[in-house]
This record gives C-alpha cells, structure tokens and sequence, in this order.
C-alpha cells in the first residue's frame, strides 16, 4: 500500500500509467452522449481513411449487411448502454408485448438469483424498478407511453441510464455466480481471480469494462439473443477473401437459428450498436402507430 | 482533531438517495452486522457507527468510531468513510482516520452497502497481524492539512493481505 499525496515521486508506475490512461479516456467520453445519433455506416470510412487496409476491407463487407451505427461513450459501460438501447429500441419499433412479457418473467428470476445469493431486495431493487419503467413505456397507447426521440432522451439521462446499468451489472454477476462452474474456466483463464472476486472487481463497479463472460451472462439471464461483429485488424489483406467475424450469443434453450435483434459492433476495447440494412427502423417514426 | 472538516462539498442527498438510506437504516435496525452499532443521529446524511474490535484479534475490548458521509447520488457515488480519533492503529489507516481500502473509492460498486463496508473494515482489521500505522503516515497526514476528503487522494491498493 502507498498513497500518492505529491512530492516524492519516482517514474510512474503501471497502474499510475493505467490511471492516467483512465483519465483521459473519461475526458474524452465526456465529449459524447451515452448513446449518440444514428449515423450511416459511412462515417466509420471516414475515420479509417488512413487506417489499416485490412479494417478498409472489412468495413466494405461490413456495407453489404449493415447500414447505420449508434455510438455509446466509451466510458466502460459502452456495452450494457448499447444493449440497453438497442433492446429498447427493437421493442418500440415492433411493438412486441409477448416479449416484454417474457423479458419480464425473466426479470423475476433474475431478482430470486440475487436474494438467493444473498442481495438484500432494497439494494437492487431502485435499479430494476428503472428498467421496467422503460419497458412498459415502450407500448404505445398508454398514459406512459414515450416515443424513440423520449426513449434516445431517456437513454441519455444520467439517471436512467445509469441504473438501468447498473440493474444489467447485477443481472450479470447474479447469473455467473449461480453458474459458477459454467463460468470459472472463462474468468480463470484470463484474470486468475474465482468467481466472486471476478464480480466484485469487473462486473458489480461501474466503468468496468465487459466482455465475453458479460455478454453471455447478460444474454441468458434476460433470454435475449446478441450478435457481435467483430471490426480489428486480424487477418491478412493478401489472404483472399478477408472475413468479418461474427459470434452470437444465444440464450441457453433458444434455438440457435435465431436472428439476434440485438447486433453490436465491437472494435478492440469498445461496443457500439450496428443496425441492418432496411431496418424497419430506419422509417421512423411512422411505424410507431402500427401493431404486430 | 475534528473531523468535521471533511465532506466540503456537501449537496443535499437525492430523493432517491434518501429513500434507498432511509430503507438501508430500517434493514440495520433489524439486522445490524455483528460488532457493529449505528449512533442514532438526526442525520440520514451522516451516520456514526461504533465499531467493536473483534475477539481473539489484536484490536479485541477495542472501540473505535467510523464516520460516514453519503453524496448527493448515493449509492451511485461511494460515500466517505473514515475512523474518528482516535483511529485504530492499522498499517492501512492513517493517524487522521483515513482507510486505504479499495472498495471506498475504484472499487466501489452500487451494489454495496454500509453494512457490506462495514463488514469488510472489520476484516481488514481482524486480519492484521501488526499495530502500527502505514509508513507514509507523516507525509499523508501533512498532505491532507487543509481538510482533504480521503476520496481526493489517489490510492494505489498494492496489498490486499493485511
């Protein structure tokens, strides 16, 4: 144990280099909204113009299936942000009440798992409360139905969207706990830490950020299929054909055809939404007034 | 020392705050964590908490004081915890009742709660095998002169055995 209380000082050490890093990265996340607007796919050419020839290519394939992208602040949070949104987002458009029926029957397993791992109900119970609030808004016709641009304002609220976060962190480390045999090998070979260190110190904080192990335990704690595609630099612009690589995260019990609605963008430490082509959602806000 | 320079920046607790407070006071009334007693206070916003040194520890028949202060957002925010003097001779805890613990500040998660902290402040201190303060306790102290809240101080938690 040290402190840093100025003076003294020697050449800085890996974890002040990593605060140090944390720091500008927060300066930076405070330039963008939680979730950002819509924004063709384009943009990301832009920004790669001078970038790798391989990340060039894969944007090209990425253009045959993908239309738009939505930015989430890179502030650690960026995948359950995403997820939120994008969840949301499908509900609004297809009006689909069997599945926020469904989701909500999932929402009471999920709170049985966290006082049977011993969470006292007041603790998570603020944050639940938030994210079904949004659920039952998205239904129109009702006194507290909201439109996408009050559910973009909402996911940009502090409040909401931090505990609708956080609810999805608890959600997360209620389900890798009570799968813990599941989920060891994963945690173990890449942190060395059990189970319940790996919640305490990379799942319950806020900003920390998520990975594999999140996205399937988030994923099959709310029976919500999710699809990564995955935009890095690995493969060869010499090997023919260069792939996009995707992985779907399906709930356990659901069959493994399914189309994920929830499809994310992942370039190296950050997750942002990605939007098919001709996504009903691209004619907003008509589509609101029609039911399924 | 008075301790009741910490906390400057003191913003009234959010509605939401005060009601997940006011339902963490009810669940400590009927379940206190064990060698713990809350000093009822007219304040939700700061809770004094005496703490009883565990048995067959180095700090047994010991009585020590916490003070902790909650911010506007809490339990988004971490509230701020310190020992009152005389604080617990303990290589993590400063001479003016500061606690070097992660969970206080980047490690904390808004899925704690006061009697989590409390709980792992007593483990902290059961597990000691020494009674003595951290070497830097000095220049820590003399650095804090003007009334710096611990949660201003950049931590670095290098051993988590003691």
């Amino acid at each position: 144990m040290d402190t840093e209380t100025g003076g003294e000082k020697e050449r800085p050490r890996d974890d002040e280099i990593q605060a140090f890093h944390n720091q500008i990265r927060a300066a930076d996340a405070e330039k963008l909204e939680f979730v950002g607007d819509k924004e063709p796919l384009s943009v990301l050419e832009d920004e790669y113009k001078a970038g790798s020839a391989v990340f060039l290519a894969k944007l090209q394939i990425l253009k045959e299936n993908y239309g738009s992208i939505r930015r989430a602040r890179g502030d650690g949070n960026c995948f359950f942000r995403s997820f939120m949104f994008s969840y949301l987002e499908h509900l609004i458009v297809t009006q689909d009440e069997a599945e926020i029926a469904r989701v909500e029957k999932s929402i009471e397993i999920c709170k049985q798992t966290l006082i049977d791992l011993g969470h006292a109900e007041f603790t998570f119970e603020d944050f639940l409360g938030i994210f079904v609030e949004q659920l039952q808004s998205v239904i129109q016709g009702k006194e507290t139905s909201i439109s996408l641009d009050t559910l973009v304002e909402r996911c940009r609220d502090q409040y909401v969207s931090n505990y609708v976060v956080m609810f999805f962190r608890f959600v997360t480390s209620g389900e890798i706990r009570r799968r813990a045999e599941f989920f060891e090998p994963f945690i173990q070979g890449m942190s060395n830490m059990s189970v319940v260190q790996f919640c305490r110190s990379s799942v319950e904080p806020m900003g920390e950020e998520s990975d594999h192990v999140h996205i399937t335990a988030l994923s099959d704690a709310l029976g919500v299929p999710v699809r990564v595609v995955y935009l890095d630099q690995s493969g060869d612009i010499n090997d023919k054909p260069v792939t996009v690589n995707n992985h779907d995260f399906i709930p356990e019990g659901m069959d493994t055809s399914v189309d994920p609605y929830v499809i994310l963008l992942y370039r190296p430490g950050h997750y942002d939404i990605l939007y098919r082509r001709e996504n009903p959602a691209n004619v907003e806000p008509t589509i609101l007034e029609q039911k399924n | 020392m008075s301790s009741s320079g910490y906390g400057q920046k003191e913003k009234v607790l959010s509605r939401i705050a005060a009601n997940r407070l006011q339902k963490e006071l009810t669940e400590w009334q009927v379940n206190a964590p064990c060698g713990f007693k809350h000093k009822v206070t007219d304040s939700l916003q700061r809770w004094i908490i005496e703490v009883h040194g565990a048995p067959n520890t180095l700090y047994e028949g010991e009585q020590f004081h916490l003070q902790v202060d909650f911010p506007e957002h809490y339990p988004m925010e971490a509230p701020q915890v310190i020992f009152m003097q005389v604080p617990p001779m303990h290589p993590h805890i400063y001479s003016n009742g500061h606690i070097c613990l992660d969970i206080l500040y980047d490690s904390w998660s808004p899925a704690m709660t006061v009697s989590s902290i409390c709980i792992s402040i007593l483990s902290m201190l059961s597990s000691s095998t020494v009674k003595a303060r951290p070497p830097d306790d000095d220049r820590y102290v003399r650095n804090c002169r003007n009334g710096r809240s611990p949660k201003e101080t950049r931590w670095w938690f290098h051993d988590d055995k003691v």
